[in-house]
């Protein structure tokens, strides 16, 4: 499930007020978010969680669940 | 790799990629590179051999001589032998975009619509999942029928049919139509260019000399192919001359560009074409976990094209990647347009391209003053000099030659001109005259090198990808609570991305903070659901806008009072 801490950090970073960010809820359907926002907000993401990502991880998260789950892994690590 | 006397034996490209795959069959022609997978590898044999299984299966789905077959699919390892297919029964590719998931069905549809009309598109070849978006096209414009040739039996067997497509490629000409490119431009309104065999093969000749191509490069791209960038330069271009073009798919790049990166690093990669916002983007963000390993000493050019090129991002990049073994001697740029095929001007092989500062203030007014005071200069960066067969002229609003020393309008001829927009004639009457094609861009020659620092229309060029401010400006008067004609959109520079964003200005009568936000929302919506990013609102009170004697809010002069104060933008 969506965190709060996790849609916080995504909204910030594309400096929206407010977005109802689901488990399925595709990168693309973020207002924003495209494919030169899309580092900036992976960037943001593990920034906030002190994480870090090697890209073909994110790669393989299919919406915004599955790299809510990713960070999720990499902080029980 | 063949040299110039036997290259000139071959008229048609489709000649020269056979001869290829006779001459080195072994030897890797296509990469095509998948983000945790094993990259497939075409040789040439095997390639020529596909294409004409593809060429074959053409002539069986109807498809004739000089038909446009318009190709949108995903990048996949069939692409390349499909578009070798069409070229081998004579048929024209033309390359399009695949729809940005973000982009509404009608509206791609409604590009694609306005192409056929314009382009002259008799077939498309897309995939299934595309089916229920494309086929109400199939009942206008020109459209012929819609073709899914992944699912084709290529290994059926029609030897008649086969003999006959041989047959037929015996009377191709150098003239005859090769491919249909697209210049900038709205999908839907993009100027189609078609260019011929002989254009083509001049072109990628000429070329490759300039950035001394040799037997032992290696291309490496994740440039999309229905840019010419992508298409000529890392796609026909070691095509052409029997090299390895390794080809990784723009949408997985854009997710994790340091895929470009491990392909040079595991096949020894020599050269590379970039738009400057990747510089910037790779740079910036590509982090040392994904570089284990990854050791560019191989690369011996990275081009720089198709934005204004910035000396900032240059040094970034090398900067970065300097500890994985990037070379300074291998930044490079060059000056192209779909127009011309290609490329007209390119910087030296092995030397950073030059940099100059200019008075910024004498440069707006039009001349061209070097200074020492950064703070008052602007840096410019040099797109090198002239290719072979190519001519460029810097002219005035008259389209007569400026004196030396001056900013102007470039025109540019070359052997590999198109002789006009396809279908177009009012675009082409336009910017083509006398064998010069105006560019709509500035600059200005110094020391026979060729800079290009601006442009004549108010095109926002967002990373590489050209935007019609017409365009936002259209989506933006459609939201509720904005008036129509109040609005103007222009590009605002980014100097972190290293591009350019969209910006727009809206006039209105709001006053609270929040219904302000509130409008923003509904604008960055409006955006999405047309595949625009908005990336700044501004909202100015009433009569702020400056308007032209026309009664038309002027872009330039808005652009200029807003950018001075940011009090107007809504966060």
């Amino acid at each position: 499930m969506i965190s709060d801490r996790f849609k916080q950090a995504v909204l910030k970073e594309l400096k929206l007020d407010d977005f109802d960010i689901k488990d399925e809820t595709l990168a693309n359907q973020v207002p924003g978010w495209d494919s030169l926002n899309h580092i900036n907000v992976i960037v943001a993401i593990e920034k906030e969680f002190k994480v870090r990502f090697k890209s073909i991880e994110v790669l393989k998260c299919k919406n915004l669940g599955d790299l809510q789950k990713l960070v999720d892994s990499k902080i029980s690590k | 790799m063949m040299d110039k006397e036997k290259r000139m034996k071959f008229s048609t490209v489709w000649s020269r990629w056979e001869s290829n795959a006779i001459n080195s069959p072994d030897k890797d022609a296509i990469v095509f590179w998948r983000a945790g997978e094993e990259p497939f590898r075409w040789n040439f044999k095997e390639l020529i051999e596909t294409a004409n299984k593809f060429s074959v299966q053409l002539k069986l789905n109807g498809i004739k001589e000089n038909q446009v077959c318009a190709i949108i699919m995903r990048h996949n390892k069939w692409f390349y032998p499909l578009y070798m297919g069409v070229v081998g029964i004579g048929a024209i590719p033309a390359v399009l975009a695949y729809p940005n998931p973000r982009l509404h069905p009608d509206k791609f549809r409604e590009g694609i619509r306005g192409m056929s009309h314009n382009s002259g598109l008799d077939w498309i070849f897309s995939e299934r999942e595309l089916e229920p978006i494309l086929s109400p096209l199939l009942d206008t414009g020109s459209i012929s029928g819609m073709k899914f040739p992944l699912e084709w039996n290529i290994e059926e067997e029609h030897e008649d049919l086969f003999e006959e497509i041989i047959e037929n490629r015996k009377n191709r000409k150098p003239e005859d139509a090769f491919l249909l490119q697209h210049s900038s431009g709205t999908t839907g309104l993009q100027k189609p260019v078609l260019l011929s065999n002989k254009a083509v093969l001049e072109h990628v000749d000429n070329y490759a000399e300039s950035i001394s191509f040799s037997d032992t490069d290696k291309v490496a791209s994740w440039l999309p192919l229905y840019h010419d960038m992508g298409l000529i330069a890392a796609y026909h271009v070691p095509l052409a001359f029997g090299m390895t073009s390794i080809q990784i798919d723009p949408f997985e790049w854009v997710l994790a560009p340091s895929l470009l990166l491990e392909a040079i690093s595991a096949e020894k990669a020599t050269l590379a074409w970039l738009p400057n916002f990747a510089y910037n983007l790779m740079a910036d963000k590509i982090n040392d976990l994904d570089l284990e390993g990854v050791r560019l000493d191989s690369w011996r050019l990275v081009i720089n094209c198709s934005e204004p090129v910035r000396n900032d991002s240059h040094l970034r990049f090398l900067n970065h990647f300097g500890n994985y073994g990037f070379k300074e001697s291998a930044l490079s740029a060059c000056y192209a347009m779909a127009e011309t095929t290609y490329a007209i001007t390119q910087t030296e092989p092995g030397r950073m391209p030059k940099v100059i500062l200019a008075d910024r203030q004498k440069l707006a007014d039009g001349f061209v003053e070097l200074i020492e005071d950064a703070a008052k200069a602007r840096s410019c960066v040099s797109s090198g000099k002239l290719i072979k067969g190519c001519e460029l002229r810097i002219v005035d609003e008259n389209r007569a030659d400026v004196p030396k020393g001056r900013v102007g309008e470039i025109a540019v001829s070359s052997v590999s001109m198109f002789d006009g927009y396809r279908n177009y004639p009012e675009k082409t009457a336009e910017s083509l005259a006398g064998g010069w094609y105006y560019t709509g861009d500035y600059g200005f020659i110094y020391q026979d090198e060729c800079y290009v620092i601006g442009r004549k229309k108010d095109i926002i060029i967002v990373a590489g990808k050209n935007i019609y401010p017409e365009d936002i400006e259209d989506t933006v008067s459609k939201v509720e609570g904005i008036i129509p004609g109040r609005v103007v959109a222009f590009g605002a520079d980014d100097k972190e991305l290293g591009t350019e964003v969209v910006a727009v200005l809206i006039e209105s009568t709001l006053e609270d903070t929040g219904a302000k936000k509130k409008l923003k929302r509904k604008i960055l919506q409006a955006g999405i659901d047309n595949d625009q990013n908005i990336a700044r609102v501004y909202i100015v009170p009433s009569r702020w806008l400056i308007k032209s004697s026309a009664g038309k809010p002027s872009r330039k002069a808005n652009k200029e009072r807003i950018l001075v104060n940011n009090d107007y933008l809504v966060e």
